[in-house]
């Protein structure tokens, strides 16, 4: 069952980062044909691309309760090749659920909402600026940050106490906005799991549609754990940095974050899954370093929020 | 205990008093901090430099016996010795309440992130916090932040970039 809900999972991701990744194309050309036939199994019809849930259709089973099962949701969107907002949601809202479950929220209502505030003043400035933004603080004294789809942004308590100023507060939160405007999450379930799902999907039986989308959690959070490739880290760097910098930031918020975190010994356990998942922060450095050269020399007159800064009691 | 209090000045002393760094690109220094300012010497990547301050997006260094401006992102700070991690666990042990949540915790490892377990509560919690964008327009007036048109960056082109092509100061910057 768990390898069916994984194939699921990366079918709706590789169909919903579309064009442009070649890899995706072929696996989601293959997907469709046997996708088709897994509902035969169910005896139900393949769903219209664009139609809702059609109640023209005489074999097509009616939810109980008039709402869409998970199942038809995520067929709709397997079949259209897109992912919908509202399905980006559902998926970033597991994932998010998820995480909160290992490390809850830290119990501080100024903290979380001073956080709120920062990130959707960041986010606004983002080419998604209207999404469900969400931002909060989580318990743990690691030194990280975590984006989920949909607009779901974390920072650990370890990390929110390295900071310094509000400027950096939002490099961090624009790095992580960064990777949600882009994608970067979905992109990556559907890239690593694409073939060996496959494989597991042909020798299982579908029971109970509802646990393909409980097992999206468990994708999720592996995903956390596993991290994105090096391309993406930098990508949302370069992003970060320039949605702080919009917001009426100092610009170097991120960078500043970047040199400090990279005083870190690479043995500190705080560290290890931040350095296991993303390349160095020297690296990163060199790579902002470059990207930036001489275009940010006119982008002067931004605030650090020094006395605004919300410090940790 | 008056020792203790030497030890931890001398330890928050540190950052006013010159830090070494390293050169992560070439980059002129100048007198002043701004990219107009008269250029006084060169600092070449892999340089090891003193870092004297900052201001803006400038840092001031000392290199080579002269002391100028560089970009912030010119240059690298070096932890000090013994370590910035070392001295922030090290206080930390000192705060009762943080050693409770160090260990009430085990940390974020691959194990228990492949092991969650869905918390609809937590979930719930976290929209409740949410600001909308009048929220957040509010904040930002509040604290007089503006808007500014900043353009993204482009992907930072291989080493091996084609002379003459890419028109930016930039690249050719990098080409020397």
């Amino acid at each position: 069952m768990k390898t069916l809900s994984r194939f699921l999972t990366c079918l709706v991701l590789s169909l919903s980062v579309g064009a442009g990744n070649v890899y995706a194309d072929e696996v989601s050309d293959a997907l469709k044909g046997l996708f088709k036939g897994f509902r035969k199994k169910e005896s139900a019809p393949a769903p219209q691309p664009v139609a809702p849930v059609a109640p023209s259709s005489p074999a097509a089973p009616t939810p109980p309760s008039g709402q869409e099962s998970p199942t038809d949701l995520l067929l709709k969107s397997l079949m259209s090749g897109k992912t919908s907002p509202e399905e980006e949601a559902r998926i970033g809202q597991q994932i998010a659920g998820n995480l909160v479950g290992v490390a809850p929220l830290v119990r501080d209502d100024a903290l979380q909402r001073y956080v709120n505030q920062v990130g959707r003043w960041v986010a606004l400035q983002s080419e998604r600026a209207d999404l469900d933004w969400r931002f909060g603080v989580i318990e743990s004294e690691d030194l990280n940050a975590f984006a989920a789809p949909g607009g779901y942004i974390f920072l650990t308590k370890g990390l929110y106490r390295r900071l310094n100023s509000e400027s950096e507060l939002a490099g961090v939160l624009g790095h992580e906005i960064g990777h949600v405007v882009k994608k970067h999450q979905l992109k990556l379930l559907q890239k690593s799991q694409g073939i060996a799902a496959l494989g597991g999907f042909l020798s299982q039986k579908v029971k109970n549609s509802n646990e393909l989308v409980q097992n999206l959690i468990g994708n999720g959070a592996e995903m956390m754990a596993r991290g994105l490739d090096k391309d993406a880290e930098f990508e949302a760097d370069r992003l970060g940095l320039v949605y702080a910098a919009r917001s009426g930031y100092e610009a170097y918020g991120l960078p500043t974050v970047l040199a400090e975190i990279g005083h870190s010994a690479k043995g500190d356990a705080r560290v290890s899954l931040l350095y296991k998942t993303h390349p160095h922060p020297e690296e990163r450095l060199g790579q902002l370093s470059e990207a930036v050269g001489n275009r940010m020399d006119g982008v002067t007159d931004g605030q650090t929020g020094d006395s605004r800064f919300y410090r940790l009691r | 205990m008056t020792r203790i209090w030497m030890f931890l000045l001398a330890l928050f002393s540190l950052p006013a008093l010159a830090t070494p760094g390293t050169m992560i690109k070439d980059d002129t220094l100048r007198a002043q901090p701004a990219a107009a300012a008269a250029g006084v010497g060169q600092a070449a990547k892999g340089a090891a430099v003193e870092i004297l301050g900052r201001q803006s997006g400038w840092t001031q260094i000392k290199a080579g016996g002269v002391t100028g401006w560089v970009r912030v992102l010119s240059v690298r700070g070096e932890a000090p010795a013994g370590g910035l991690a070392d001295v922030g666990a090290a206080l930390q042990k000192r705060d009762s309440s943080k050693v409770v949540a160090v260990a009430g915790l085990r940390g974020l490892s691959e194990e228990e992130l492949k092991g969650a377990r869905f918390n609809g509560q937590e979930l719930a919690r976290m929209d409740h916090y949410r600001v909308d964008r009048g929220g957040a327009q509010q904040f930002a007036m509040m604290a007089n932040l503006r808007t500014r048109d900043v353009p993204h960056l482009p992907k930072p082109e291989s080493k091996r970039s084609q002379p003459g092509g890419g028109a930016s100061s930039n690249s050719m910057l990098d080409g020397f």
